[in-house]
């Protein structure tokens, strides 16, 4: 059966009694009741220094996805939102299978290498080639405003001349389709040659600049690698 | 790619909102450890509450439009916090590192400062408060971890100062009895 | 004997110089004359270790291309060495006796994303036919690189070990937790929802341990 605390040594508790107010009767039990509150640890909690990072992925990823630009352009909020004066993107890197029409283009480039359209091996992002073991990648980015628009990255030798993506039809939309080799390979989009941008839609991890590169992982054909 | 930093969270909610996603960093950097204390004891493991609070903040970003009131950014974020904690607690699934290990501790024979018998008292706690209700856990955590006063927890809670002061009361006498039986 | 051996280290010599010659090229022109200086002593240090190298050419490289100041390119540079330094210590602590190059990158890059050394030494120890330590590594360094807490990720990564999945379901991971996150889980939610998975419904033989080589059905 459980010993309740006399009225007195809880008023005690919350601080509305002190000690010497307790009938003499009642200040051992205040006196174990204040030990209780004593072995209380109000030590401050510290989390992990890379929580930042990992709400801030999660938050570009949702800022960015594909589901998120199709409702918002659905519902016109998109439009107020680019058209703000502060540059704003909607970045997409668009899986072959994910989206209808952006996914027949990658099934089209798969066909013109002469691979099946089947989807693509899971693990692996698009259609390999015909001859050695690469894989063709579509980035989309969503930037309306920009007139040039780059993606720089460990498989260019981070040269942000080296690929440059194309308006693809819709307002602001601009792609590129890169052949990458199996491996993981990081990547970020350049825009109007100064502000680099990583995906929201991918994988992130820090540049050791204070800034964030894109990773993008290419499975072998087979599925034995990463 | 620097931005000035707003000063309020109203400034910065409404930044966010105009489509400035990335200074929702701002805010997650102020609330980060605000109340990591609070989901700690919550919860009964930082482990626990590192996943809660990194949940909540995403929470609070999708839902970001619902915020009434930006510049009352922190309350709103609590009550988000809260919920997953109370919907943690429901589930019950948790198997995290308790929080008393949460801090390195010396288990040698004890010194003259009584180091071990504090910390035993102190775990002894922890493990009784997570035998209270989640309602009894929040308000004895927020008047006695948080220091708030009975008000302050009414204000945050929508609870009365009354039903909080029972709540508590129940919460001193079950405590009381978990201490004894696993003395 | 003594010409063979000045043979041997005039070619030696000769290598290195090359090598060294080919970091310069290669960085000639996008960065400083003092970034070059710094990174090929480096690229010099760690290839004398077993270190791979390439990361650090292209760390160089990134910064360069970034406009980033040479005193922080040479820091980060510096640093990423660090990383390969202590992902091949946890690699041989995990009893891999001479990690390759793959997996001492995958092991950086995992590091990078947020794995301490004994998280990287207990997926490496964990990783065993046909799951190779640097397809591991890489999977759990995405998996942390899409938010999801470290402590999360390794259990993620050896519950779909440990439950005899195939190796494409260990690689698709990454994938399926960004499917559930634009869905509207949290990364640790994600995570979580697929280590249950995992490990409710085991397939393959019973868990053998680490160093015994799972026996193959044809």
């Amino acid at each position: 059966m459980t010993r309740e605390f006399h009225p007195l040594v809880k008023r005690l508790l919350d601080g509305e009694l002190t000690l010497g107010d307790l009938p003499l009767e009642l200040r051992p039990e205040g006196e174990e009741a204040l030990r209780l509150l004593a072995a209380l640890d109000s030590t401050p909690v510290t989390l992990s220094p890379l929580l930042d990072a990992r709400v801030m992925a999660t938050v570009r990823r949702r800022a960015g996805s594909p589901a998120t630009a199709r409702e918002s352009f659905r519902a016109g909020r998109a439009w107020r939102w680019i058209s703000a004066p502060r540059d704003v993107e909607i970045r997409l890197r668009v899986r072959p299978w994910a989206v209808g029409a952006l996914a027949a283009a990658a099934v089209l480039a798969a066909l013109v290498l002469g691979r099946p359209s089947a989807p693509p091996a899971r693990g692996a992002i698009a259609a390999f080639g015909p001859t050695r073991p690469s894989a063709l990648v579509r980035f989309v980015l969503y930037a309306p405003g920009a007139h040039r628009v780059a993606i720089a990255g460990t498989f260019n030798q981070w040269n942000s001349d080296a690929t440059l993506l194309a308006p693809a039809g819709a307002t602001g939309v601009w792609t590129t389709t890169v052949t990458l080799a199996p491996g993981q390979h990081q990547y970020a989009f350049v825009v109007d040659g100064e502000r680099w941008v990583p995906d929201p839609a991918a994988p992130a991890v820090d540049d050791g600049f204070g800034r964030r590169n894109s990773v993008v992982a290419i499975a072998a054909p087979g599925g034995r690698a990463l | 790619m620097g931005r000035a930093e707003p000063a309020s969270d109203g400034a910065v909610v409404r930044a966010v909102l105009a489509g400035d996603v990335e200074q929702f960093a701002v805010l997650v950097r102020r609330y980060r450890d605000r109340y990591a204390r609070y989901a700690a004891h919550m919860l009964g493991s930082a482990d626990a509450a590192e996943d809660a609070v990194q949940d909540a903040l995403i929470r609070a970003f999708d839902q970001l439009r619902q915020c009434r009131e930006p510049d009352r950014f922190a309350g709103w974020f609590f009550l988000i916090l809260r919920n997953r904690c109370f919907a943690e607690r429901r589930r019950g699934s948790r198997e995290a590192r308790p929080l008393e290990e949460a801090q390195q501790v010396a288990t040698s024979l004890d010194g003259p400062d009584g180091a071990v018998e504090r910390t035993e008292r102190r775990r002894a706690l922890q493990r009784a408060l997570l035998a209270l209700t989640p309602e009894q856990r929040e308000v004895f955590v927020l008047k006695h971890v948080e220091g708030l006063p009975y008000e302050e927890i009414a204000q945050r809670t929508g609870a009365t100062v009354a039903s909080l002061k029972m709540r508590m009361h129940r919460a001193y006498d079950r405590l009381r009895g978990e201490l004894e039986e696993h003395r | 004997m003594k010409a063979a051996c000045l043979t041997v280290c005039l070619v030696l010599g000769a290598a290195g110089l090359a090598a060294q010659g080919s970091v310069a090229a290669r960085l000639s022109g996008r960065v400083s004359p003092e970034v070059v200086a710094a990174v090929r002593g480096m690229v010099d240090a760690a290839a004398a270790r077993g270190l791979p190298v390439e990361l650090l050419v292209q760390k160089a490289l990134e910064g360069g291309a970034k406009g980033v100041p040479a005193d922080r390119v040479i820091a980060a540079v510096r640093a990423l060495a660090g990383e390969l330094d202590a992902s091949a210590g946890a690699l041989h602590s995990a009893g891999l006796a001479a990690p390759d190059g793959d997996a001492i990158e995958a092991g950086a890059f995992a590091l990078t994303a947020g794995l301490k050394e004994g998280q990287v030494r207990e997926l490496a120890r964990a990783s065993r036919t046909p799951f190779g330590a640097a397809a591991t590594l890489r999977v759990a360094a995405l998996l942390a690189a899409l938010g999801v807490p470290a402590k999360q990720t390794v259990a993620l990564v050896r519950r779909t070990i440990e439950a005899g999945r195939a190796p494409l379901d260990l690689l698709d991971l990454p994938d399926r937790v960004e499917s559930e996150i634009a869905r509207g889980a949290t990364p640790a939610q994600a995570a979580a929802g697929l280590a249950r998975a995992a490990a409710h419904s085991p397939v393959g033989p019973p868990d053998v341990p680490p160093g015994r080589e799972r026996s193959r059905k044809p």
